[in-house]
């Protein structure tokens, strides 16, 4: 084939949001993730909004994790203002945010990634090869949007979460009828695993700073410091010292970075390359199965790093909830002017939201960096090197491979250009 | 609404019914709602082609003709409002989804404030953006129906696929959230409480989510048909909140809508 030739990608199917891939084979610095999902802009109209407002909002900037927009924002105007909140509701949160990150990954593994690797269209088109594996998501996949309406109130968008903690606590006999759901889909979350070490990842390596939220006493989702794999180690307040963002004319998602270094990665595989030491005994037993060692350097494997998270997950959802009684509780929240940001782990990796407030509790100022910005550059690198190191190949196999990386990355571009 | 006897697609082959889903500006949850569609799937996925819907497959017929096209999402930018004329004539129903889609929802509260300062809030360079003015599928074309809600409604939803199956007209909710309470045996959190509720403009259909659980009714799934917002919004004068207060309430979700105005601008 020509090596002046164009691949584009128009329209990359089976992801979150609006993007076409540009390639120019000759020169490979012309790649070019054109992110054209209309800018939605959050952080123009959240300005004179109401602080007890913001998260119904921003939960609206992502279908696939609106719980990590409104935890994510909820801790910032808390921190702003001032608001201290009990235990139970940290530990709802976490619960929260895991039960939708297991949900999140369950559909990007079994909807999103693994038809490429089936050589299918899509995931109705690959249901006559993998029966099983459609029901294994439905039904692990029904309970863990159970688990985030029994703390929120609904799935999508929950409704009980306000700055200072929830406004209603399901009875305890839900909580436990919970606890034996999940006890049930244990072993599918091990299936998940067998399912997608299955797979045959393309053998490809990257050289990337991994980066994601680190606590010493477990595989923390919503709090902790946030640490690189060369040496970063800073915390929330200290972010926009560290990271950057900018405007390119073919993308309405910027493209954030630490300052003075080239990319980094986010997500489940940067947190397992982080903090594999914290998953549950049980997810690691089944990384040694699946023959997998970390920290890893193929993105592919971010895939398997979901499918560990989901066994991580539902085990740490299991013990908070045997280990706690949960009851109603009254939320103290008074005006005070100030600012703050919070960082949490989105399903797709590192969230920041950060606010300003005024006296009258209305936002003077928003700031908010989705994963997909901080992976921006990271995947546009990493398509350049998996187009390089297979020019040869036919036309169609590039095409399918820079779609597979960009699908392996699990990319919000909605998120991205909120 | 629902009428198989349209005599511009009396030459349409009578098969499974194809359906196409397109997205413009909003979070994708009605998608993901739709694509799960929790229990019923697998059997509805038997009883429909789904011709065009990027979220779940690669490809698909993007010029139609479809039975019924469903649109999530505002429209914010022209080439969206040229995309969706096009859609209209392929398709023989064509219905929105979730609030953007059916009243401007989220995207739409740009809309209050100056597009230029809007935008520059958010980028330094702004000469290559070329949003519009947010607004829903039916300031450009007709509609055949609304599944409301933010996400759309499964209520609404099952609705709407029996009666694509069946060939009836479907029935969707035309009250408010308080009919809803009042079923649910709910306390009214406006009068017991005092708290600010939207539940009397909003339309039912979420089975009054929010004041069963111990809050006020945030207007996520839109103005009710000939909502008094004029009325709700004197009582929350009354209640002592600020006018910038009451505007807020009614322009969070329904801003371009003509049922929510008298209250914004009370």
């Amino acid at each position: 084939m020509s090596h002046r030739e164009k691949i584009d990608i128009d329209y990359l199917a089976r992801v979150e949001g609006e993007t076409s891939i540009r390639v120019e084979l000759a020169r490979q610095s012309a790649i070019e993730l054109k992110i054209f999902e209309p800018p939605r802009f959050f952080e123009g109209f959240l300005v004179g909004r109401n602080y007890d407002e913001v998260g119904d909002i921003v939960s609206r900037i992502c279908g696939i994790c609106p719980v990590s927009h409104m935890t994510t924002a909820i801790q910032a105007i808390e921190k702003a203002m001032g608001i201290t909140v009990s235990q139970q509701t940290v530990i709802l949160r976490e619960i929260m945010v895991i039960s939708q990150i297991v949900a999140s990954h369950l559909v990007h593994l079994y909807m999103f990634a693994m038809p490429d690797y089936h050589s299918r269209s899509g995931f109705v088109e690959m249901l006559p090869d993998t029966p099983k594996a459609a029901r294994r998501l439905l039904k692990m996949k029904e309970v863990m949007n159970e688990l985030t309406g029994l703390i929120g109130g609904r799935a999508l968008h929950p409704v009980t979460h306000l700055p200072g903690g929830f406004t209603h606590i399901c009875p305890a006999a839900n909580f436990s009828a919970m606890a034996k759901k999940l006890r049930n889909i244990r072993r599918d979350a091990a299936g998940v695993v067998e399912d997608i070490a299955s797979l045959e990842f393309p053998d490809f390596h990257s050289d990337s700073e991994y980066v994601a939220l680190d606590s010493q006493s477990h595989y923390a989702v919503n709090e902790g410091a946030i640490v690189s794999s060369r040496g970063l180690r800073i915390s929330v307040d200290e972010y926009r010292g560290y990271f950057e963002e900018s405007q390119v004319p073919y993308a309405f998602a910027k493209k954030s970075a630490i300052k003075g270094r080239p990319s980094f990665m986010v997500g489940a595989l940067a947190r397992a390359n982080i903090k594999f030491s914290k998953l549950h005994d049980e997810a690691k037993a089944l990384a040694g199965k699946a023959g997998v060692t970390f920290p890893c350097d193929n993105p592919f494997y971010n895939n398997l790093a979901q499918a560990l998270e989901i066994v991580n997950g539902i085990e740490r959802c299991i013990e908070l909830i045997e280990s706690n009684v949960f009851k109603d509780e009254d939320r103290h929240v008074r005006l005070h002017s100030g600012e703050g940001g919070s960082v949490t782990e989105a399903p797709r990796g590192l969230l920041y939201h950060w606010y300003r407030i005024d006296r009258q509790g209305v936002v003077e100022k928003a700031d908010i960096v989705t994963p997909t910005s901080h992976n921006f550059l990271n995947i546009e690198k990493d398509l350049k090197k998996l187009v390089k190191e297979n020019s040869d190949r036919k036309r169609a196999e590039i095409i399918a491979l820079c779609e597979k990386l960009v699908r392996a990355y699990d990319p919000c571009f909605s998120c991205s250009v909120h | 609404m629902f009428n198989p006897r349209n005599p511009r697609f009396k030459n349409m082959k009578r098969m499974k019914p194809r359906i196409a889903v397109f997205k413009y500006s909003c979070c994708a949850g009605c998608e993901f709602q739709l694509i799960f569609f929790q229990k019923h799937l697998l059997e509805t996925l038997k009883a429909v082609d789904v011709v065009y819907c990027k979220m779940l497959k690669s490809g698909g017929v993007e010029a139609g003709p479809f039975d019924v096209a469903l649109i999530e999402g505002a429209i914010t930018e022209e080439w969206q409002a040229s995309q969706l004329k096009k859609i209209r004539e392929a398709s023989r129903y064509l219905i929105p989804i979730g609030s953007c889609a059916v009243c401007g929802g989220i995207p739409a509260i740009k809309n209050s404030t100056d597009e230029l300062d809007v935008e520059k809030r958010v980028y330094a360079d702004t000469a290559f953006l070329h949003s519009v003015t947010a607004a829903p599928i039916d300031h450009y074309v007709k509609v055949d129906g609304y599944v409301k809600g933010c996400p759309m409604g499964e209520r609404d939803l099952d609705e709407l696929v029996i009666s694509l199956l069946l060939g009836k007209k479907p029935v969707f909710l035309e009250y408010c959230v308080c009919v809803e309470c009042k079923l649910r045996g709910a306390i009214c959190v406006l009068v017991a409480y005092g708290e600010p509720c939207m539940g009397p403009v909003t339309n039912a259909g979420c089975g009054a989510l929010c004041p069963v659980n111990n809050r006020a009714c945030y207007s996520c799934w839109g103005p009710m048909r000939d909502a008094n917002a004029k009325a709700l919004a004197d009582q929350f004068l009354k209640m002592g909140l600020r006018k910038e207060d009451i505007f807020r309430k009614f322009t969070e979700f329904g801003q371009p809508t003509d049922e929510f105005k008298p209250g914004a601008l009370t």
